[in-house]
């Protein structure tokens, strides 16, 4: 653990060059550029609001399309990090054979690029907030806590993935199908308070369900989490974490001989 | 990039073991086995093996999750077939000199790098490598086409494990050494394959190594960038930083290094003074050579009388058949491989089936391309041919061999003075022959350049 964090804190300036690079490389040569990093949230955000709001006429919260606005961004954030993150690593072959640098920065950078267009796409949440008349909460200086643990938590996860990918190049396609799972298994298209009594535990015991729920409660109804709930999550990004270097540290070793 | 000092040891055969055993028993030996000696070896890798699964990508060998699953099943052990890339391998390199290390492609010397640099860990031995370690393996890997030179200098730099600081001081010098001035702002993909290589270059050494590991990169780029970057390299020498050549270029090799290990299949065949082991390694190449040389003509005669083509071939009415053709050195040895000025003589076996009056002995030597070297017979030399006997041995004898360096075929036939032939073989021998220099067409006499006033 304490040399993984040197070797972060040595390699700082890969781990920025690399982030620099790949958000240059992703709107690289597109017309509308770094645009894209609103407007695909956007389209997803209103196919869902269309869907559930028109057709469903689904009337659990007010203003629908914020709500699914907040559980949505940091959601894409989750995902888009770990489908990069869980090929970083063998897509990153030709430097893992050719230069010595640890290759676990590789996921983290997967984290990082996609964080920074998780924070850049905060401010069109907060202009539709504005435009409908929502109000702001001062809890909202508790979201980097926040943000912070879903990064550790992504983090471990996609280190754990990308290292195992590596060995078994079917985990990213079998990611694909959990994800689309989990996607239904938060609260973002709904409010926990729809879920049956009964079945709630399914919410309570998902990191992900309680990240969805600590955004909303931060941003919307300006509360904060629960103890338990904070608590939970610094466990599971801690669990995330310490799996994923555990998998990484065990398999690292060969990985440019695989590759 | 090697943090300094990175020691790793890795007990032989502990699988499992392997972590556990390397946290605790790690630095004692690696110290143990340094302490013995008072120099300071800088690369210090005492009995180093490394196996490699082998990797096939036959249905049957691939992994997946399927196949695991499947295998667990069946019951059967997940075994794979090994290969020794390197074993036994021992190299002390003092701080500040050169090691040379050369062998065949496929002999073990790249992963032999890749090991001190740390991208392989070794299966078991010990790697002590102190410094940071600047590996002119690739150049310019990690090189993305669509950015810039300046955006790649700074990529690069830190996959070296630059600062950010540290890259920005340097870059001036970077450009310069590369002479990239007017084009550090387009994208690589722009550049020729010459400019990523100087670019690749520039930055490896500018990287403030103390180690130089250098790989086959000298025989890159136009003449004067590669003189260029031999004057860096000795330029870095003369600081005291120490130099891991692997070249093909044994004169390069020879020039610079002070010992030199020569790699075999991974393991090692010579070591020590370069003169001594790069001459050992000529001569056993040359072996080598000369045994395909056998190789392929019994190929050849195998696919004459499998009616397949190949370069022999063999025609006549045999009344008289020859047995057998080879090609003698001096000592007359049979041999196939000659120097320039040796001397050489082709020997034919003959047997008589059916007496004949008009006998011809008939010899030529072409190049490979075809070009007749030279052709002649008893006749046109008007020779006396012996009597009928019922066997019998004929030998044309070359004083001094003047040809040049390059592969060439023997004829030999017995014929009547008009052409009718009893046994006509084709290309029957293939002998070789080395020079020490290099020069155009086919005649090498004996000779020597003389400089006068007019």
């Amino acid at each position: 653990m304490q040399t993984f964090a040197t070797e972060i804190y040595n390699y700082k300036s890969l781990i920025f060059a690399l982030t620099k690079r790949h958000l240059a490389q992703r709107y690289r040569g597109s017309l509308l550029g770094f645009l894209w990093s609103f407007i695909n949230p956007l389209c997803l955000m209103l196919v869902y609001a269309l869907v559930f709001k028109y057709y469903i006429r689904f009337s659990a919260v007010d203003h629908y399309a914020i709500f699914l606005f907040t559980g949505l961004l940091p959601w894409l954030w989750f995902v888009s990090s770990l489908t990069e993150g869980v090929g970083s690593i063998v897509a990153s072959g030709h430097l893992v054979t050719k230069a010595m640098f640890p290759a676990h920065v590789l996921p983290l950078v997967a984290v990082l690029t996609n964080l920074v267009n998780f924070i850049l796409s905060l401010p069109l949440l907060f202009v539709f907030m504005a435009f409908y008349g929502v109000d702001f909460y001062p809890t909202l200086f508790a979201l980097p806590a926040l943000i912070a643990l879903q990064a550790v938590f992504t983090y471990g996860l996609g280190l754990a993935l990308a290292s195992l990918n590596v060995y078994y190049r079917d985990v990213q396609h079998i990611l694909g199908n959990v994800l689309n799972f989990l996607f239904f298994l938060c609260p973002i298209l709904y409010p926990v308070d729809v879920v049956p009594e009964r079945l709630r535990f399914t919410l309570d015991f998902n990191p992900l369900a309680v990240f969805t729920t600590g955004y909303h409660k931060i941003i919307l109804d300006g509360a904060l989490p629960s103890l338990l709930s904070w608590a939970f999550l610094l466990f599971s990004s801690l669990c995330a974490l310490v799996l994923g270097i555990a998998i990484y540290n065990k398999n690292h070793e060969t990985f440019a001989e695989l590759l | 990039m090697a943090q300094s000092p990175v020691s790793i040891y890795y007990p032989a055969n502990a699988g499992g073991l392997r972590a556990a055993v390397a946290a605790e028993g790690t630095l004692d030996m690696a110290e143990e086995l340094t302490s013995k000696s008072c120099v300071e070896y800088v690369i210090d890798i005492v009995s180093l093996s490394k196996t490699f699964k082998r990797c096939s990508l036959k249905k049957s060998d691939y992994t997946t999750v399927k196949s695991r699953l499947l295998n667990l099943f069946k019951g059967r052990p997940h075994s794979a077939a090994t290969v020794d890339a390197l074993s036994n391998i021992t190299i002390r390199v003092p701080k500040g000199a050169s090691f040379g290390i050369i062998g065949r492609n496929g002999s073990g010397k790249s992963t032999l790098l890749k090991i001190i640099t740390g991208i392989y860990k070794p299966t078991s031995g010990v790697v002590n490598v102190s410094g940071r370690v600047s590996a002119l393996i690739e150049l310019g890997a990690g090189f993305h086409p669509d950015f810039s030179g300046r955006e790649n200098i700074f990529l690069g730099g830190a996959l070296h494990g630059l600062a950010n600081r540290e890259i920005e001081e340097r870059f001036e010098e970077i450009v310069n050494f590369a002479g990239l001035e007017e084009v550090i702002d387009d994208p690589v993909r722009t550049y020729s394959s010459g400019m990523y290589m100087r670019l690749g270059f520039s930055l490896a050494v500018h990287t403030d190594p103390d180690i130089l590991l250098v790989d086959e990169v000298l025989s890159v780029g136009d003449a004067s960038f590669v003189t260029k970057c031999k004057d860096k390299i000795d330029a870095l020498r003369k600081e005291g930083k120490t130099l891991l050549l692997v070249s093909h270029d044994l004169a390069a090799v020879e020039r610079w290094c002070d010992e030199v290990l020569w790699l075999e299949k991974g393991k090692e065949m010579d070591r020590g003074n370069p003169r001594r082991v790069i001459d050992a390694y000529r001569s056993w190449i040359e072996k080598g050579e000369e045994k395909e040389l056998v190789e392929d003509a019994a190929k050849d005669r195998e696919s004459e009388e499998d009616g397949s083509v190949g370069l022999f071939r063999r025609w006549g009415s045999r009344e008289i058949e020859i047995i057998s053709i080879r090609t003698l050195n001096a000592d007359m040895k049979e041999s196939l491989m000659f120097h320039t000025g040796e001397s050489l003589s082709i020997e034919i076996k003959y047997r008589t089936n059916q007496d004949v009056d008009d006998r011809v002995f008939g010899v030529g030597i072409n190049r490979l391309d075809g070009l007749v070297v030279l052709g002649s017979n008893t006749d046109l030399e008007r020779v006396d041919v012996p009597p009928d006997k019922k066997e019998g041995r004929v030998l044309y004898k070359i004083m001094s061999l003047d040809l040049a360096e390059g592969t060439y075929s023997v004829d030999a036939a017995v014929h009547r003075s008009d052409g009718y032939p009893y046994d006509y073989h084709q290309a029957a021998v293939k002998f070789m022959v080395k020079s020490p220099f290099n020069q155009a067409g086919v005649y090498l006499p004996e000779h020597k350049w003389e400089f006068g006033d007019l």
